[in-house]
């Protein structure tokens, strides 16, 4: 489990964190999520002791963090980076070296990688000579050589093409599902919602909503279920009229869209429905996590 | 893992990047082949031998004067050959005819054999038979007696110092300049905070330091040895135990003074992000290092005066005008060390205060910082 514990951290006058607190489980992908300046980089930061917090602190498997744990975590910064005119597999075997390897160990992880993701041909060229999705593959390839224990990556997805997208997923699914905790922040919500277990949302640099996705939908709809229904054949959704609790909330192309109250049941809605045509669709709706990040950052 | 062993793994990736880089081997090479030529030259194109002299006589009653004159050109150190028509200088009736000012030492040399002409005359009319003239003319030579031993080896001495002042300037510049835009890099490419999520930032400028300053060390052992080699072989300079130890001194003061401005132009380039920036926050240590190198140049004809005894105890300045007066003879044990002493205490108290100017200021990115803001960064 890794912990930010009530981080805090200004710089002069501007608040960056206050209090932050939250966790990630091992073997759990969490999208950090917030508006921009919200403190997501200045977390990750800290976790990375790259800054020092103002208070706060940070605990891996219950242990305040230090540099010698630090050297088993792995990070992307927002800013990428890399020395432009080191070559790919030296420079790989570099950093494996900073986070502690032996000389041997340093070099097989660095073929690993550069194998893993399509770097063969270019592990002799300088980085500053690859294209900007190869760079960029280095750039993840740097944040794993060393097998970290946890994972903090800024933005990986940002500036990559879906081909990119899917690498990236992939490879830190693979990760997590090996039992890592991987922290990424993006302000892309959907994949988010689509590769998350967790989600933590940010705003002022504090923390306003977290736990797992699924978990935050369901109780984002508060004591209301929504029902996208369609039926064919029939118009108007008057036959909405005859379920007990439901209210006909939204009518369009994409169907009807129902809202159940005061013990309204999506299986009676289900059998009125068919009495009133051929159901094409039915579904429970769910608020997606961009909505529920629009909320909690209104709020 | 150990900061020992992350500032020797940082020191190891410089010296790799930057021992490989064509720049570095062409300029290496380049001063090398310069070092020589400085070294050898001298003595190949014949400076520092007789000077020779061609003069013309246009009226027959100087002749005497220039037979004179080439008999005694030999205390002159030089050589005088009478030439028919042109020449530069020309004895005419009573007179020297010059195209333009002539040499001092011919013309001494001239008025001398002039001197013993009209002298030999005055004693030939006054009676004395041609020999005793030519002994009273002729004397037994003044002989000279120092009181401390005189070094024949002194002037030779003179151009390894020189070429030492020279050669520590530019080492120490160039090496000044690889701290700091191996710095600037850094923050440029935005790889230093990669880098900082593993060691912290005094292991990394230490460790970039270090490495700089090994392959600047390792240059300058090998400029020196092939400079002195080539002086030696050519019989420019007498290689001694006195030269051998002025050339390991010198190169402790490098390790000094590279230690003192690796530190300053680091934690100066942390400062700034960009390249383009650098040149502003580093011309003051320039400055330092060019005023460094015009002070030793009077300190290399004046090695025991004033100025040189003051500069020796001044540390930014120290490292280039101390070793002229170590190979020139000049500086005493315990000066050298008390110089020394300076200048590492000086280091010693830069340092710190430079790491924690770059550690303030080597994650910030932007705008140029002012040393201050650096300074308060690093205590938060």
């Amino acid at each position: 489990m890794l912990e930010l514990d009530g981080l805090s951290k200004r710089y002069g006058d501007v608040v960056a964190l206050d209090g932050l607190t939250f966790a990630v489980a091992g073997g759990r992908m969490c999208g950090f999520v917030g508006p921009n300046g919200a403190g997501k980089t200045t977390a990750m930061r800290i976790v990375l002791g790259v800054l020092e917090p103002d208070a706060g602190t940070v605990r891996w498997r219950g242990a305040p963090v230090d540099a010698a744990t630090r050297a088993r975590f792995g990070y992307m910064p927002e800013e990428r980076g890399l020395y432009p005119k080191m070559r790919v597999h030296d420079q790989l075997v570099y950093f494996a070296r900073l986070h502690g390897l032996a000389p041997a160990d340093a070099d097989s992880a660095a073929r690993r990688w550069i194998e893993r993701l399509g770097l063969v041909e270019r592990a002799r060229d300088r980085v500053e000579a690859l294209s900007l999705g190869n760079q960029q593959r280095v750039q993840l390839a740097v944040a794993l050589v060393h097998e970290p224990e946890v994972l903090v990556l800024d933005e990986p997805f940002s500036g990559l093409d879906p081909v990119g997208v899917d690498v990236m997923s992939g490879v830190l699914r693979e990760r997590a599902d090996s039992g890592v905790p991987v922290v990424f922040s993006s302000h892309q919500l959907e994949l988010v919602e689509r590769l998350c277990e967790d989600v933590a949302i940010v705003n002022h640099g504090r923390l306003v909503a977290a736990g797992s996705v699924a978990e935050l939908r369901e109780r984002g709809r508060g004591g209301t279920e929504q029902v996208r229904v369609r039926v064919e054949g029939e118009g108007d959704g008057a036959w909405v009229a005859g379920v007990p609790g439901a209210e006909l909330a939204a009518s369009g192309t994409r169907g009807l869209l129902v809202r159940l109250t005061g013990g309204g049941r999506p299986e009676e809605l289900l059998d009125a429905a068919r009495a009133a045509g051929t159901v094409t669709h039915f579904s429970l709706e769910r608020p997606s996590l961009a909505e529920l990040f629009r909320a909690a950052v209104a709020a | 893992m150990s900061g020992r062993s992350a500032i020797a793994l940082v020191a190891r990736r410089e010296i790799l990047e930057r021992i490989f880089e064509k720049s570095f081997i062409i300029g290496t090479a380049v001063t090398l082949v310069v070092i020589a030529a400085v070294a050898v030259l001298p003595s190949a194109l014949g400076f520092g031998g007789r000077d020779e002299y061609s003069i013309a006589v246009a009226d027959p009653a100087m002749r005497p004067v220039a037979d004179a004159a080439v008999r005694g050109a030999g205390a002159f150190d030089a050589e005088v050959e009478i030439v028919g028509g042109d020449a530069g200088v020309t004895l005419t009736e009573g007179g020297i005819r010059a195209e333009e000012k002539p040499d001092d030492k011919l013309v001494n040399l001239l008025q001398a054999a002039n001197a013993r002409v009209s002298s030999g005359a005055a004693l030939r009319d006054a009676g004395l038979d041609a020999e005793q003239a030519r002994r009273a003319l002729s004397p037994e030579p003044l002989r000279v007696t120092t009181v401390e031993p005189v070094d024949e080896a002194a002037e030779d001495r003179g151009g390894f110092a020189f070429i030492a002042v020279v050669l520590l300037y530019g080492q120490l510049i160039s090496m000044g300049y690889f701290v700091a835009m191996g710095v600037v890099e850094e923050k440029n490419t935005r790889v230093v905070e990669l880098v900082l999520s593993t060691v912290r930032p005094r292991v990394l400028l230490a460790g970039k330091i270090l490495g700089l300053g090994l392959l600047g060390f390792g240059q300058l052992l090998l400029l020196a040895a092939a400079g002195i080699g080539a002086a030696a072989a050519s019989g420019a300079l007498e290689v001694n135990g006195d030269v051998l130890v002025a050339a390991g001194l010198a190169l402790a003061w490098f390790v000094v003074g590279y230690a003192f401005y690796a530190a300053a132009f680091g934690c100066a380039a942390a400062l700034v992000s960009r390249q383009e920036d650098l040149q502003s926050v580093i011309s003051p240590l320039t400055v330092l290092l060019m005023v460094g190198l015009f002070v030793s140049f009077p300190v290399l004809d004046d090695p025991d005066g004033t100025l040189a005894e003051v500069v020796s105890f001044i540390p930014p300045f120290a490292p280039m005008a101390m070793p002229p007066r170590i190979a020139l003879g000049e500086a005493g044990a315990l000066e050298v060390a008390g110089a020394l002493a300076v200048t590492v205490g000086a280091t010693a108290l830069l340092i710190p205060l430079a790491a924690r100017i770059y550690s303030g200021g080597v994650m910030r990115t932007g705008a140029a910082l002012k040393l201050r803001e650096a300074w308060r960064a690093a205590r938060a």
